[in-house]
């Protein structure tokens, strides 16, 4: 083992070190996760509700008519009961039905827009925090234009256009409305992705291990991936799991301006929108959705938030 | 901005670095002023040389070897490198280069990457460079990894938070030596490590250095740390060199007058020496704005007023013994040219 | 306005510190950190005590105990400390304010994290002296001055209105200094105050301390891993090791006659300027041991190159050498007895058998 090294007496070492872990990580306080674990599990169910909906038997389907009591079809007529858990709207379809589907649009709006503004937004950022310079300025300059632009704004243009490429060019088919705002709200989450990313990446950079792989000859491109990229992960998927839930309400904003998806799916917004006007007779309409928006957003909060506390623990040490 | 001249360099066959009027700047943000952080100094190494970098924070010492590295590179002067010039190299040669000499830091737990298995980082290198098959690197890892004294089975299970910092040390110390490389510049390596753990790394050093013949620059601002690993020893302030002279030398007859005083403000671990009066009062003054001549000319005790208009130059004091003082406590002596 | 420390109470003419089995456990994680595990000693007024160890030994924990700065959760506290004859250890933050300022007072390593960056230098020296001795803003800030010049600060006076991000690492500790000394504390703990520094500036540092204490007539608490410091600035010295006070003497009676293995091998293992260049070092082996599982016995047994069975299974009490009642120790066999030297004996004896064996396998 150490034989070629001079040997002295039992003081000199260079023996294989105990198992032990020497650094203990001390947390401060072990509140029971009450909230992450509600957050999971509600998410997890209603993920597993909305895509597999149409298998559920207990969910009918968001456009059948729900009988009332008397056998009648009504309006805005049956609150919630035990054939219709959110109640009826006013087309007499059922709330709960049309909230889960309309799950699983918001969901796919959100997490696509999130994972677009993430790629897009994280290769800017670190691009520009890895290279500084000229490449820097530039990628600024495009992330100061994008945050500048009124967000709502750029939402509403974006879209009556897209609508008319949409109809001009042939290969566009396929951007129906839904995709049209999940491009729309990605781009509008690069901006901020693209920051938060450059900043890390900047003081990342300047750290020694970072020097070493340089120092051992890593290409740039492998120094971003492989030492600076595993260390954003943390400020990524929190950031991403917080904006997430922003986007998501976002969705439900355009659909309150009716810039939603297409007709005959359901979204939240969409939801909340049509039924806002007869919030006195028949509360559940929109409350329901409004709930479940309002809930789904928290726990993505909640995640992201545990997630952030796990990571930093981690980074305590380095 | 004159340098100190080159009177000290050596011209031996045997010279495996040479720098000669490095200078390092940094620009002070937006206001156009410039931190002169390394101000035209020249070294040389020899194949096989353990040459101490001594001098307080702002002296430059850690910018010279960064700068030696390339890593940013120096605003002027040369790096030659095994007989090639570093300064000019771009692209690959220059990635190509840097293998052969490595860099250890002196924060041990950072400058691992946190993320990754220790194992994976020290086989790296070997990865990078494509060095041999897959058996013969895990080989090459494993045996270094056990050399240093960190147990390779542990080493592909856990992160660096996991090890102690002078196990952190080793570990860094392993990766810089998977690719053979015939320089190590060691940055302030054991500054940040316990006492009882620094002789571990330090005897660490000395060992691997005579086992794979390794040439070393050592960084430090602990004098008695530099003098127990260095051949010789540069002693610098303010971003230029003050001396440069034989360990043993630079310790026992000692002609610079910042050296004298650095030699007398170290805390001596025996109560029975008299703790002599510190002989030297105030800061350094700022990188930004050195002063005029001599940059040690404001604290010095035996300043004229030569010393606050002309640069000193390296003079000989002795053999191998060089001092850029106009008033050296050791009279400089004319070595004869052979 | 702080509550004055009833007279009574206060014992003028007793030790300023008295410590008694004093223990400090964290629970973590992993378990119970045994920081601080039963540490006795006594500090005269206006004597310089310093304590020294490595990361884990304890020392830090343990001044921060004496000064009550432990998070407030998850900690436990054991044992009796007693500030002029007043129980302070049992005091909650409220109740120790009275006391930190005024009576004691703490210097950290790091300068630059210990001063608010947003304050102006003065405001940070004033506010201590118009909180604890109601002092008029005027009053403050001139003795704020007055202070300044003291820790020998140049231009006094427009250094008031600076912030610390404006000063050197060495200024910095010096304002961190005059904010301890602003109400005229009779106990200074200082921790690590000069590793963060220049050596130079350290020195500089080390003798404004000596200086401050004998003029105020101040204990002095210094912490430090420093040898090298404590030689030279102080009066006694207490090491420790593994959380526990493994050794306490005078300082030059420690130097001249170590008694435990510990600080021998700690003496021998850092480089010294008189010895040759690339002289061995007399490496330690291992690490510091594990606070949460501390070796059963005495806790340097595994490292220690004297060890024997007894070492390993019975902790050493703390004992005075026969020379010197003052001087304390716990070792079962110390430098300087007979088992020592015998132990001695044996590890040279090994050492040649080991060389002959590398010598006969060729390498």
């Amino acid at each position: 083992m150490t034989t070629t090294i001079a040997p002295s007496t039992a003081m000199t070492p260079a023996s294989p070190e105990p198992a032990a872990e020497l650094a203990p990580r001390k947390r401060r306080f072990k509140r029971p996760p009450i909230g992450y674990a509600f957050a999971v599990v509600f998410l997890v169910t209603l993920t597993l509700m909305a895509f597999l909906a149409d298998y559920l038997p207990f969910i009918p389907y968001p456009d059948a008519k729900i009988l009332g009591p008397d056998g009648k079809v009504g309006r805005y007529d049956w609150g919630p009961s035990w054939t219709a858990w959110f109640g009826t709207d006013g087309v007499s379809n059922d709330v709960f039905s049309k909230t889960i589907y309309g799950a699983r649009t918001s969901l796919q709006v959100g997490v696509f827009a999130t994972v677009l503004g993430i790629v897009v937004g994280g290769a800017l950022g670190v691009i520009a925090g890895y290279f500084r310079g000229m490449v820097d300025r530039v990628v600024m300059i495009i992330t100061d234009c994008l945050l500048a632009l009124p967000a709502l704004l750029l939402a509403i243009i974006l879209v009556n256009r897209l609508d008319d490429y949409r109809l001009d060019t042939a290969w566009l088919g396929w951007l129906s409305r839904k995709w049209q705002i999940v491009l729309t709200l990605g781009i509008l989450a690069i901006a901020p992705l693209a920051r938060i990313v450059r900043a890390q990446t900047l003081s990342l950079r300047e750290r020694e291990f970072v020097l070493a792989a340089r120092s051992i000859g890593a290409k740039p491109g492998r120094v971003m991936l492989r030492e600076i990229l595993p260390n954003l992960i943390p400020v990524i998927l929190t950031v991403a799991f917080t904006g997430l839930s922003i986007l998501i309400a976002a969705e439900g904003a355009l659909a309150f301006l009716g810039l939603g998806v297409e007709v005959g799916t359901p979204t939240w917004g969409k939801l909340i929108d049509e039924n806002r006007n007869k919030i006195d007779e028949s509360w559940w309409a929109t409350i329901f959705p409004c709930m479940m928006l309002f809930l789904t957003v928290l726990s993505f909060n909640l995640i992201g938030e545990r997630l952030s506390r796990r990571f930093d623990i981690r980074q305590a040490g380095v | 901005m004159a340098g100190t001249g080159k009177a000290h360099l050596r011209d031996s066959p045997d010279v495996l670095l040479r720098i000669e009027d490095l200078v390092v700047e940094f620009p002070v943000g937006r206001t156009g002023l410039k931190v002169n952080a390394v101000s035209g100094i020249s070294l040389d190494v020899l194949k096989g040389e353990t040459l101490g970098l001594v001098g307080e924070s702002g002296c430059g010492k850690s910018t010279t070897g960064r700068a030696i590295m390339q890593l940013p590179r120096p605003t002027s002067g040369s790096v030659q490198f095994e007989g090639r010039e570093l300064t000019s190299m771009q692209g690959d040669a220059m990635r190509e280069a840097r293998t052969r000499m490595q860099m250890i830091f002196q924060d041990p737990i950072s400058s691992l990457n946190p993320r990754r298995k220790v194992r994976q980082i020290v086989m790296e290198p070997l990865t990078i460079w494509k060095r041999g098959s897959e058996a013969e690197r895990s080989a090459k890892v494993d045996a270094i990894l056990d050399k240093v004294g960190i147990d390779p089975v542990r080493a592909g299970e856990s992160q660096p938070h996991q090890f102690s910092g002078g196990q952190c040390q080793r570990i860094s110390i392993a990766r810089s030596l998977v690719l053979d490389p015939s320089l190590i510049i060691c940055d302030e390596p054991v500054s940040a490590l316990d006492v009882s753990v620094q002789a571990q790394v330090l005897n660490l050093l000395e060992d691997l250095k005579a086992e794979y013949g390794l040439t070393l620059i050592f960084i430090a601002h602990d004098l008695a740390v530099v003098k127990n690993i260095s051949d010789r020893v540069a002693v610098m302030y303010l971003g230029k060199i003050c001396e440069v002279a034989p360990s043993d030398e630079l310790y026992a007859n000692p002609a610079h007058h910042y050296t004298s005083v650095l030699l007398n403000s170290i805390p001596v671990p025996d109560p029975e020496v008299a703790i002599t009066k510190t002989s030297i009062e105030g800061e350094p003054p700022s990188p930004v704005l050195p002063p005029p001549g001599c940059r040690f000319n404001t604290r010095c005790p035996a300043a004229q007023d030569i010393c606050r208009s002309e640069e000193p130059q390296l003079r000989a004091v002795g053999e191998g013994h060089f001092v850029a003082c106009h008033f050296p406590t050791v009279t400089p002596v004319e070595l004869t040219l052979r | 306005m702080s509550t004055q420390i009833q007279a009574t109470s206060r014992d003028i003419d007793g030790p300023l510190l008295e410590l008694k089995d004093v223990t400090t456990h964290f629970k973590t994680e992993r378990g119970l950190v045994r920081a601080v595990d039963g540490v006795s000693f006594t500090l005269e007024r206006g004597k310089a005590l310093g304590i020294v160890g490595e990361s884990g030994s304890g020392k830090t924990i343990l001044s921060r105990s004496i000064m009550g700065l432990l998070p407030p959760r998850g900690t436990i506290r054991g044992g009796s400390i007693k500030f002029e004859g007043r129980e302070i250890g049992n005091l909650d933050r409220k109740a120790m304010r009275s006391v930190w300022g005024k009576e004691m007072a703490m210097i950290f390593q790091d300068p630059m994290t210990s001063l608010n960056p947003v304050m102006k230098i003065g405001k940070q020296i004033a506010e201590p002296l118009q909180i604890h001795l109601g002092m008029t803003k005027q009053n403050a800030w001139a003795t704020a001055e007055r202070l300044m010049q003291d820790v020998r600060i140049p231009e006094a006076k427009r250094r008031l209105e600076q912030y610390p991000h404006e000063m050197s690492g060495g200024m910095r500790q010096r304002v961190m200094i005059a904010i301890a000394l602003a109400c005229g504390p009779t106990a200074l703990f200082a921790d690590e105050p000069t590793t963060a520094l220049d050596v130079t500036v350290q020195a500089q540092i080390l003798d404004l301390l000596g200086e401050q204490r004998k003029d105020r007539n101040m204990s002095l608490v210094l912490v430090t891993h420093d040898l090298g410091v404590v030689a030279g600035h102080t009066d006694e010295i207490a090491v420790m090791y593994g959380g526990k006070l493994v050794e306490k003497a005078s300082t030059r009676g420690l130097f001249a006659n170590m008694k435990m293995p510990y600080t021998e091998a700690l003496l021998l293992s850092i480089p010294k300027l008189e010895d040759r260049s690339h002289t061995r070092l007399n490496a330690i082996a291992g690490r510091p041991p594990d606070l949460v599982n501390p070796p059963k016995g005495c806790r340097f047994s595994p490292r220690c190159p004297y060890a024997v069975d007894k070492c390993r299974d019975e902790e050493p009490p703390l004992i005075a050498t026969a020379e010197d009642p003052n001087h304390l120790y716990a070792c079962w066999y110390p430098v300087g007895s007979e088992a020592y030297h015998e132990a001695k004996v044996r590890i040279a004896a090994s050492k040649d058998a080991m060389s002959a064996v590398a010598v006969a396998g060729g390498n």
